[in-house]
């Protein structure tokens, strides 16, 4: 038994290393002097992170990168929700169809979703290709997993026939009813949703790169301009991305948790 | 009385169109563009063929496909089999601090990937880097031939970083399902815990691990910021030259960059085809 217990530590106290050395170490040489000669760094400074936010693009590519984020989860919560809902209360046989689609994602990789998107939308008179509404649009693809199955299982979690019921035999229409009675019960599952789709977007870089590239900026890209020719700078600016995206996730945790029901925010990326 | 029937089967079909909306998204972001890319890969000069397809076949492109499934593939098993040791660790430690903690830590660093990842392992064992310092100091020298980040290698070592929280994540609930009556069942039968594991604890996880290794397997073969990150246009692989013939780095006909991406859409389909299936079964047999 005692062995059993050892095992288990090391196995642990290994995972563990290998998941936090990494950001550690990226957050110290972003503080570092230089780290590149000596085991310990020569120094601690500020000196990059002050450099690298003081930019103009410091703040327009992190802008971009929230307005493509929030367009993209509102865009998304908006779409998803009401079907999701009408699905399981109306048109139940509508879900395999529902679901198909939101596996295809999966199967996608991003280069070809970027070159399926522009092979389509360059012969098309609409104002989408080279414009950061591509952007969305492939997001809301890359992310709609993330929305629907948070969602659609929160729905799943509460009765909704007898809440429609309810809702209606006491004279609300159908609006009023999800909005004031099935959305406020399964807020969890969408602001699951919701943050998911957040961090993803926020860290997405192949889509960005090959959609508008150049033309929107987003923080990824300008982090992936950095690595190439200021390191320590770069290591600032992967810093706060490791930030947001830990700060998203660990909210997603802390609701899942606070509302009993664990909306399910794993099953693949 | 027929009147009402048909009613109802009208306000059913009524009922369809408030899932338009989505439908027509799906219809117009996935399937048209992934249809029209298909029809672009099977076509030269207005006729049909496959010729676009032979033409991918050129030793570069074939590399590319090689190194792909290759690294896929590596870090698809590293991931099942470490990320199974670690998921029965979490599930048998009797710490629940310890088991939310790491839990919470796989569910976090499984969306996480591209360039910081791939920045962050350049900082721990990059040619300057802390590890590789660390280790040339005990006379151990990763660099220049023993092992380079900015390769193959390099990129396994990174991709293993989101790879091993996916199949923790991915085996959890098969663990969580293995009944602590069977493992005594078999004790008191006389087998030894190898026996166990062997005969009565692999094959029940079975279609969970193949399953789980198709989807990292996926995971793994669609990324491209990572890889695009570490190593740039030096590492050959597939979704680098895809990517490489839509920014339109070096110039080839479009319908070639067509049939290399409907090539890697057919390994994707197949993988996550057949996690699904497997699901299902899984699911079907838990009942």
């Amino acid at each position: 038994m005692n062995d059993r217990g050892i095992w288990r530590g090391i196995v642990i106290a290994l995972f563990l290393t290998f998941m936090i050395v990494p950001f550690l170490a990226t957050v110290l040489f972003s503080i570092s002097v230089r780290w590149d000669r000596t085991i310990f760094p020569e120094g601690l400074t500020l000196e990059w992170w002050d450099k690298v936010t003081s930019r103009s693009a410091f703040e327009t590519t992190l802008t971009n990168s929230f307005i493509v984020s929030f367009a993209t989860m509102l865009a998304l919560a908006i779409l998803v929700t009401p079907t999701a809902y009408w699905a399981h209360i109306r048109v139940p046989r509508g879900k395999p169809f529902i679901e198909f689609l939101t596996i295809i994602p999966f199967g996608i990789p991003g280069v070809v979703l970027a070159l399926a998107l522009i092979r389509f939308y360059s012969q098309v008179p609409l104002p989408l290709i080279n414009t950061p509404n591509i952007l969305v649009a492939a997001c809301m693809v890359l992310a709609l997993p993330f929305m629907y199955r948070p969602v659609a299982n929160a729905l799943d979690a509460i009765d909704i026939h007898v809440l429609t019921e309810a809702a209606q035999s006491l004279g609300a229409g159908l609006w009023q009813t999800m909005l004031r009675v099935i959305v406020p019960n399964i807020m969890p599952g969408i602001i699951s949703g919701c943050l998911l789709v957040f961090s993803t977007v926020f860290a997405e870089f192949t889509l960005a790169n090959l959609l508008v590239g150049t033309r929107f900026k987003t923080f990824p890209i300008y982090l992936v301009e950095f690595t190439r020719f200021d390191g320590r700078q770069a290591s600032a600016l992967a810093v706060i991305s490791f930030v947001i995206a830990w700060l998203t996730s660990l909210l997603i945790i802390w609701i899942a948790g606070r509302g009993g029901r664990p909306a399910e925010s794993l099953g693949a990326r | 009385m027929r009147n009402v029937t048909s009613q109802k089967r009208i306000s059913a079909w009524l009922a369809w169109l408030g899932l338009a909306p989505f439908f027509l998204f799906g219809i117009a972001f996935e399937i048209i563009p992934v249809l029209t890319l298909a029809r672009s890969s099977l076509t030269a000069k207005d006729a049909l063929t496959l010729s676009n397809f032979e033409r991918a076949l050129t030793p570069m492109f074939i590399e590319s496909f090689r190194n792909s499934i290759q690294l896929s593939a590596a870090t698809a098993c590293l991931g099942v089999m470490f990320g199974t040791i670690v998921a029965h660790a979490i599930v048998t430690t009797r710490n629940r601090f310890v088991r939310d903690a790491i839990t919470a830590l796989a569910d976090v660093t499984t969306n996480f990937g591209g360039a910081p990842l791939a920045f962050a392992f350049i900082v721990v064992l990059g040619s300057t880097g802390v590890v590789t310092l660390i280790l040339k100091m005990i006379g151990i020298n990763l660099y220049p031939t023993t092992f380079r980040i900015y390769s193959i290698q390099g990129l396994t070592v990174a991709y293993l970083y989101f790879q091993l929280p996916l199949m923790i994540l991915l085996i959890i609930p098969s663990l969580l399902g293995l009944r602590r009556e069977w493992r005594e069942a078999a004790i008191n039968l006389g087998a030894s815990p190898t026996q166990y594991w062997l005969r009565v604890a692999l094959p029940i996880l079975a279609p969970a691990l193949l399953g789980g290794f198709l989807l990292l397997f996926a995971n793994a073969f669609g990324a491209y910021a990572t890889a695009w990150t570490l190593t740039g246009p030096d590492v050959n692989l597939v979704t680098v030259q895809i990517a490489a013939l839509v920014r339109g780095e070096v110039q080839l006909d479009p319908a070639l960059a067509d049939a290399l991406a409907m090539l890697s859409l057919a390994v994707m389909t197949l993988c996550v085809a057949g996690y699904q299936w497997l699901g299902g079964r899984a699911h079907k047999e838990a009942r």
